[in-house]
């Protein structure tokens, strides 16, 4: 029996979280007698800022480790998983880890019976528009809490990490019980509140999962590339380039198809539109050419290719002109300057209510505003001192 | 001197004292050469006299780049091949493989820059004569590669290296390699092919659809995972497949053109093997002694004869089996070496042993390591091993002997 567990997440800001959840439940499975290994899908390096990524962990209760590694150790992907952990929710629109791999749902590899476990603060209703259905049943799991975001060799140590552990025991106690992982973290790192953690994330998704059947869920937009054989391309490892091409509006720019990034992102740039200025700078700055220059002298967003950097809401100079948000609250990726140009206030209106209640404060700053960091903490922007609005106005 | 008639006029209009590199320097003129990138290493750094010389005499318009070093330089003709220009280089020993990074990408990226290797032994200890370890380092890479024994020949397969190497049918860089010193700076009276034929032999060069240029707009060399690597390694292979025949097109053309005779054997050359019992193989200059050796054993009524190996890469396979297996024994001469290699022997022997496995009945096939750092190889040399060679055939761990010849003991 092997028990074959993926963990989503968002490349080098998860990728310490990631490896610490997998490392530990091979650890604990050792401790109670089962073989386990772990490996990262090796094809996510160099992981990019946000890039989908995956870490994979094998337990069996009753095959060698050779054995077991001979069955799920040489694949670059699994073929199908009992437990689907996503510690990033918005990646349930979707991940496209890399060229020619296409969109993939975020419940593909899971089993029939399996476990999508979500990290989000989001209800099943607001997950569900974006998941796709499965033929047969299968489980989603959500463990309340931020999605934790940090670094590379910097590790957000906000107990995300244990209360994963306890879910995975929530879900399954065979692989791995309560118990063992109190008694393991307990002894690891003697601190109760890490054990506590674990005991809360086991409580809250025990038995509290919800069946999605086959009717539940979207049908899924995005087609799987078909891979050539050696015949069918060119040689010399030579690929036709994007056409170049160039015309006002949205969309204008060529653009690859074969590797859109939109994945990637965690937030959208939204755009107030009659706020803009016209300077430039958010189509100067974007790393990856996502504005499309407008006949009026704006800047249209292809949230496509978007990948949410924020780069364009740090340099906007003006404040509340481009403001990052929140990628959930999104449901497509049309052209939001024909949007505001087709109905200007009701554009407004609901660019106000997007970045309303929900509204996220980046560390990046937002036109000259100052960066919240903590309550009553403030930074000043780009290292200069708070501009107010008649200063920006000048 | 015979001159060859065609339709264009003289083939070949005049004759001249020139080294193996200064042969190729004319090769390079007659190429149309668009693009040539040089750094300094003896034995191979006179072509690049020339050339530029040639340059500056009006006789041939091209960019003559000096590179930084040979990484720069190979970098330098890899791109100048991508967007279209014919184009040159060259190094030795050390140097060759300093730019091997390079040497890798243009074979996969299937740029068909013609090189030409001065053969020269690996650093340290410095030394500047010939192995042939150097050239023999990208076998492996996607590369043709080819070894001359005269100057003339050294002209010649210049301007039948670029027809193959441009060939839509395989586009794979080409190292034209020469023995260092006793090749590279050897003079002897070549015949020069006129512009006219040689236009007439070798067409522009035309990448097609893989010509980087902004009307055709590509990408090469992209990252790729794991599910293209395989297919692009096949595409190659298939490449390396079809240049026999490409080769073998090429010197029916050239000998037409010139009236030379390569294509009744085009990758190797027999000498006195009809009746031969016992033969010598090997790279190279090697060829000279070795020939003098059998036409003398020859005249006390012994049965040997040589094969000069020309093409290495492709490695002529099946015609070699057919050719070796006719004989007794086989002696490899290897001016090189393969450090811990099957029987610590020479490249060349364990290619061919592998190429012999398959067949019926083999030879004994035994392997001479000799000549190492431009050490002299004589005739009375090449008279021993034609004698060790003949011991091996039904003697007892004869087969698959490795011996040096030529050390201080």
């Amino acid at each position: 029996m092997i028990r074959r567990i993926e963990i989503n997440y968002r490349g080098v800001f998860q990728k310490t979280l990631a490896r610490q959840v997998a490392s530990d439940l091979v650890r604990i499975a050792a401790r109670t007698g089962k073989v386990g290994f772990s490996n990262g899908r090796y094809s996510d390096a160099p992981e990019r800022n946000g890039v989908p990524c995956k870490y994979f962990v094998f337990i069996s209760p009753d095959l060698s480790e050779e054995e077991l590694e001979a069955e799920c150790g040489a694949k670059l992907d699994i073929d199908e998983a009992d437990i689907s952990i996503v510690l990033d929710d918005t990646m349930v629109k979707g991940v496209e880890p890399w060229a020619w791999s296409g969109i993939r749902p975020i419940n593909e590899k899971v089993i029939e019976g399996g476990f999508l476990l979500v990290v989000s603060n989001k209800e099943v209703g607001e997950l569900m528009k974006f998941i796709p259905k499965k033929e047969y049943p299968y489980h989603l799991a959500i463990l309340p809490g931020e999605s934790s975001l940090s670094g590379l060799w910097v590790f957000h140590d906000d107990l995300t990490h244990e209360r994963v552990l306890g879910a995975m025991a929530g879900l399954d106690p065979e692989l791995v019980s309560i118990d063992a992982v109190e008694s393991y973290l307990r002894e690891r790192t003697k601190d109760e509140r890490r054990v506590a953690a674990a005991v809360e994330g086991y409580e809250w998704v025990h038995h509290r999962y919800k069946v999605v059947s086959p009717e539940e869920g979207i049908d899924w937009p995005h087609a799987v590339p078909v891979l050539p054989a050696w015949t069918e391309f060119r040689e010399g490892v030579a690929v036709p380039a994007i056409q170049r091409g160039f015309r006002l509006g949205p969309r204008g720019q060529s653009r690859s198809t074969i590797f859109r990034r939109g994945t990637t992102k965690t937030m959208r740039p939204v755009i107030r539109f009659d706020l803009c200025r016209k300077c430039t700078l958010c189509w100067l700055e974007c790393p990856d050419e996502c504005f499309d220059p407008t006949p009026d002298g704006r800047y249209d967003v292809d949230y496509q290719y978007c990948v949410g950097c924020g780069k364009c809401a740090e340099v906007c100079p003006v404040n509340e002109c481009i403001v990052m948000v929140d990628e959930l609250r999104f449901d497509d990726d049309s052209s939001p300057w024909e949007f505001w140009n087709r109905d200007p206030q009701g554009y407004v209106d609901w660019a106000e209510e997007k970045k309303g209640a929900m509204r996220q404060k980046p560390l990046v700053v937002t036109g000259a505003g100052p960066v919240v960091t903590a309550p009553g903490q403030r930074v000043p922007a780009r290292g200069v001192h708070d501009m107010t609005d008649q200063e920006v106005s000048r | 001197m015979t001159h060859t008639l065609t339709a264009t006029g003289n083939a070949y209009v005049s004759e001249e004292l020139l080294t193996g590199c200064q042969a190729v320097a004319q090769g390079v003129r007659l190429a149309d050469v668009d693009v040539i990138a040089a750094y300094p290493i003896r034995p191979y750094t006179e072509v690049m006299d020339l050339i530029s010389k040639i340059i500056a005499d009006g006789r041939l318009t091209a960019e003559y780049i000096i590179a930084d070093s040979e990484h720069g330089q190979f970098e330098i003709v890899k791109h100048a091949s991508s967007v279209g220009a014919r184009a040159f280089a060259g190094s030795s020993g050390t140097g060759w493989l300093y730019g091997f990074e390079a040497l890798a990408v243009t074979a996969t990226d299937r740029l068909p820059v013609l090189f030409l290797v001065g053969n020269r032994a690996l650093d340290d200890p410095g030394a500047f004569g010939v192995e042939h370890n150097d050239a023999l380092a990208v076998r492996d890479l996607g590369w043709l590669l080819c070894w001359v024994t005269t100057p003339q020949e050294a002209l010649e397969h210049v301007l039948i290296g670029y027809r193959v190497a441009e060939d839509r049918r395989v586009q794979m860089p080409m190292a034209l390699a020469m023995d260092g010193a006793f090749l590279t700076h050897s003079q002897h009276i070549v015949r020069i092919p006129s512009v006219e034929a040689a236009r007439k032999f070798l067409p522009p060069y035309d990448l097609g659809d893989r010509r980087l240029h902004p009307d055709n707009p590509i990408s090469i060399a992209p990252q790729v995972n794991e599910d293209w690597v395989m297919e692009i390694r096949r595409q190659n292979w298939e490449a390396a497949r079809r240049a026999p025949q490409v080769i073998a097109e090429a010197y029916r053309e050239f000998d037409a053109i010139f009236g030379t005779d390569y294509a009744s054997s085009p990758f190797f050359t027999e000498f006195m093997t009809e009746d031969a019992e016992v033969v010598l193989v090997g790279l190279g200059t090697v060829a000279a002694p070795a020939r003098t050796a059998v036409r003398r054993l020859r005249e006390k009524g012994e049965r040997v004869g040589y094969v000069g190996l020309r093409w290495f890469r492709p490695f002529p396979t099946v015609p070699l089996r057919e050719c070796l297996r006719r004989f007794q024994a086989v002696g490899v001469i290897d001016r090189d070496f393969a450090h811990g290699s099957p029987d610590d022997g020479g490249i060349l022997l364990h290619e061919i042993r592998s190429c012999l496995y398959p067949a019926a009945e083999r030879p004994a096939v035994v392997n001479f390591i000799i000549g190492l750092g431009g050490r002299d190889i004589s005739i009375a040399d090449c008279q021993r091993m034609f004698d060790l060679t003949r011991q091996a055939v039904g003697a007892a761990g004869g087969d698959g002997l490795v011996r040096w010849i030529g050390v201080r003991e």
